[in-house]
């Protein structure tokens, strides 16, 4: 047996446990009432057709707005390694994930709203709305993901490629177009699905129930219909949605026909000074900026004596890092055995079961942790004290929620290490622990500091598990702002908005820097 | 909804106490939603005066929203530890009696300053409110003097709302329409859709929008202007008096047949409605204390609008029917 069979076993085992556990421990509540006539009404209802087609049709479109663009401006990134501030503007891009939605609603407003810098008034609710921004979520996140793959082109293929003096459009369908392929459908899906499971973004700027999504079904069913098993139900179908997807985007990957080098060398041709690419990383640069740009002036004007000397702020700060630097690492260390196993199944030519592996890890993605947190309390609470486990259980689920993150960043090139190395590695008999520290360490701790920092970011900007379970002692900063929010406190939100942007890249700096081990991205 | 930020003197304090307390106290476990225990709700204050009296510890569990509240009790059934619930409001009050987990209070309420009489055996309130529709002076010149103008006015203000399926000003709207319009709550819907900027998950968002300048009007509660006129000296803000009458959201607390600690449960409850909790709740919680003379009210909540006649439905009714108005609302929104 393949002696990699067991952690990653292990870690679906955990998965099947997170995620099929809760939802059984909800049906144990009342059952697929399927049989029930309200039921029928409501699965029949226009209703749910309504939500369907709008759930899909909002999360496809926003998905194309945002990676299409992401495509050109990554190239433009690539082809453009040196220029001032290039390190500081891709941290920046790590920071609109942990942006809570209403913050970032509010921010949007600040921007596109009446009073806005760009105004659009009554237009701006809308699709137009909801577009702006999951763009603004989900650009720069598919910049980050996308740029590793214009690296991993080796240094001789541009000088031959420059020798034979291929125009832009030659590299682009001979080197760079399909060394992207083997990525962009995964980048694709996490897109998609992190825009399907939108919800307070949708729907305030959706203008009204007109836009409303799957997850705002899931919600009302599990709060105030408190209808479990619809919800689980609903949980599924969205789950069901997301595998055809996937397997719909997996049509596109191919796997490079190019030699993929693992060598951390930026691109290999000259630095070419190119208008077009500079204007191209300004115009993201601006649109990113300029929602950040207005959190940063709202706070500047606010009460910082104030925010900044409550007790429960800086208890917010810690509670944070832990959640989101546990998080990031258990999800890393999961992913990591996952990846492993199905790297070398696809090295063995079992490609099929390798992406069935990595496709179990990122789908679950879209079961809400409203459902799954729900669930676990239910099994939790008739053994145990739940309130000693929230910071386990708040860990562990957003641990579960940023897999995908890890499984994107970290799939390719494990599976081009395992590819390239594996024969040299058996000959050499180099395995365990000096396989990791000689051979996949070095070579693979960039992506894993990127994976481990998008994983913290999107832990720390988490409301869903912390606000279910909540106690006194156990906020967050995000829960925090909805608090501040909640009791007009909407300066000092402001406030500590900005500090939650400061801690995520902090701890973004960290792990890249620890892990990743330096700037160039 | 709640309060002011409370300074560091204040937090300290509540460091200190934690560190104060002896292990071998009774606990007295409440579920309250988190607004109320926050630094700046009135849980802080609260604890401090009870505890001060009952030789025991109370434990306040800050949750969501009432909602939550509710189905962490369903979630639990009689495994649960809580000994009270309060946060609940009477549109969710009936569902409540409906999992047959609470006891009666047993507490002569005769002090209290509700605008109605209350005769529920099981819970008992601590403050009400009432919705209303809040705007800004210095904006909005003439704002409409009923419900009726507000819909009929085709030009009239624009307006900010919450969606009645995941927020409770929301479904307060809801049914104050329907209170008003009756079966013609649909064709009311209709008119006004035009001029409903958005609707929002929660009260949050929606306020939030309108303090950035995004419509006319927001709904909010009528004690919303003395939050700005105490907390930040602004005078900017009003709530539209309506003639027809405002939607009443009361708040209340229960106790649980299961508690182990009844005779405490129940001083909490006799504690709530006493004068020292109740004149904790105005400037924390933003909401009218349920027994509490006028006269012993902030200044500034004299200068709130009049919203008599207060409007509420029968929260059994409420149960029953609040599916079916959500799915006609969900209709005509939807067009």
């Amino acid at each position: 047996m393949n002696p990699r069979a067991l952690p990653a076993g292990l870690v679906l085992g955990l998965l099947a446990i997170l995620v099929v556990a809760p939802l059984a421990g909800l049906l144990s509540l009342g059952g697929l009432q399927l049989n029930d006539p309200r039921e029928l009404q409501f699965w029949h209802s226009a209703y749910i057709q309504r939500v369907l087609v709008f759930s899909l049709w909002q999360a496809l479109l926003s998905t194309i707005c945002s990676v299409l663009p992401a495509i050109l401006v990554a190239r433009s990134l690539a082809l453009q390694p040196v220029f001032p501030l290039r390190a500081l503007l891709l941290r920046l891009f790590a920071l609109p994930l942990v942006v809570p939605s209403v913050v970032a609603v509010m921010a949007m407003v600040s921007v596109y709203g009446a009073g806005g810098w760009i105004p659009l008034g009554r237009s701006l609710y809308g699709i137009n709305g909801i577009l702006l921004a999951h763009v603004f979520f989900n650009l720069p996140l598919a910049v980050r993901l996308l740029l590793p793959y214009w690296q991993a082109i080796p240094r001789h293929h541009w000088q031959l490629a420059a020798q034979l003096g291929m125009n832009a459009g030659q590299r682009w369908r001979l080197l760079e177009w399909p060394a992207l392929r083997e990525g962009l459908p995964g980048v694709l899906l996490l897109v998609f699905m992190l825009c399907l499971v939108s919800f307070a973004v949708v729907l305030t700027l959706g203008g009204g129930p007109r836009s409303t999504t799957l997850e705002v079904a899931i919600y009302q069913s599990l709060r105030f219909d408190f209808n479990p098993s619809r919800a689980v139900a609903l949980a599924l179908l969205q789950l069901a949605l997301c595998v055809v997807v996937a397997t719909l985007t997996q049509r596109l990957q191919r796997l490079p026909e190019v030699e993929i080098g693992l060598d951390p060398a930026p691109v290999g041709i000259r630095p070419v000074f190119s208008t077009f690419n500079l204007v191209l990383i300004a115009l993201a640069a601006i649109y990113v900026g300029m929602p950040l740009l207005s959190m940063l002036i709202d706070a500047l004007s606010g009460p910082w004596f104030e925010v900044l000397t409550e007790t429960r702020l800086w208890q917010s700060i810690a509670n944070t890092l832990i959640i989101g630097l546990s998080a990031a690492l258990l999800s890393v260390a999961a992913g990591w055995f996952l990846l492993r196993y199905s790297a070398s199944l696809a090295f063995e030519g079992r490609g099929l079961a390798a992406r069935w592996i990595e496709l179990a890890g990122s789908v679950v993605y879209v079961v809400p942790p409203l459902v799954i947190g729900t669930g676990m309390f239910v099994l939790l609470s008739s053994w145990a004290d739940v309130f000693g486990w929230v910071y386990p259980i708040v860990i562990a689920v957003n641990a579960l929620m940023g897999l995908p993150f890890v499984i994107r960043c970290l799939g390719p090139p494990m599976r081009q290490n395992h590819a390239r190395y594996e024969r040299l590695c058996r000959s050499l008999a180099l395995a365990g622990w000096n396989r990791f520290r000689y051979l996949e360490w070095p070579l693979l701790r960039r992506p894993l500091g990127l994976a481990a920092g998008l994983v913290a970011a999107l832990a720390m900007g988490d409301l869903g598990v912390i606000a279910l379970f909540g106690t006194p002692e156990s906020a967050t900063l995000s829960l925090l702002i909805y608090q501040q929010l909640g009791a007009y406190l909407v300066s000092e939100a402001t406030v500590t908005a900005l500090m939650l942007l400061g801690v995520c890249l902090a701890a973004f700096w960290l792990l890249e820097r620890g892990i990743g081990g330096g700037d160039r991205a | 909804m709640n309060l002011k930020p409370r300074r560091m003197t204040a937090a300290l304090t509540a460091l200190l106490l934690s560190f104060a307390a002896p292990a071998a106290q009774p606990t007295l476990t409440v579920y309250t939603y988190d607004s109320f225990t926050s630094d700046w709700g009135p849980g802080p204050k609260v604890k401090q005066a009870f505890e001060a009296r009952c030789d025991c510890e109370l434990e306040l569990v800050g949750l969501e929203d009432g909602v939550s509240i509710l189905n962490r009790i369903r979630l639990e059934g009689e495994n649960t530890r809580a000994d009270l619930l309060l946060g609940i409001d009477t549109n969710l009050t009936a569902e409540a009696r409906a999992t047959g987990l609470f006891e009666a209070h047993g507490i002569t309420f005769d002090n209290s300053t509700l605008p109605r009489p209350w005769r529920d055996e099981l819970f008992l309130p601590y403050d009400y409110g009432y919705f209303a529709f809040v705007y800004n002076r210095e904006r909005l010149d003439e704002p409409p003097m009923s419900l009726h103008q507000l819909v009929d006015d085709n030009n009239g203000p624009t307006l900010l709302i919450q969606d009645p399926r995941t927020s409770t000003p929301g479904l307060g709207l809801l049914l104050w329409v329907r209170k008003v319009y009756g079966d013609r709550a649909g064709e009311a819907w209709a008119k006004l859709a035009p001029r409903i900027v958005t609707v929002s998950k929660g009260w949050s968002e929606a306020y939030g929008l309108f303090l950035k300048g995004e419509a006319d009007m927001v709904l909010s509660y009528t004690t919303s202007p003395a939050y700005h006129m105490i907390a930040e000296n602004d005078s900017r803000f009003a709530a539209a008096r309506f003639e027809e009458g405002h939607y009443q959201q009361i708040e209340v607390a229960g106790m649980l047949a299961g508690s182990g600690q009844k005779r405490l449960a129940r001083d909490f409850l006799r504690f709530m409605v006493s004068e020292e909790f109740q004149q904790i709740i105005p400037t924390t919680n933003w909401m009218f204390p349920a027994a509490l003379a006028n006269s012993k009210l902030p200044a500034e909540f004299s200068q709130l609008v009049d919203p008599s006649p207060s409007l509420l439905f029968d929260d059994e009714e409420v149960m029953k029917r609040r599916g079916a108005w959500i799915d006609e609302w969900l209709e005509v929104m939807s067009r």
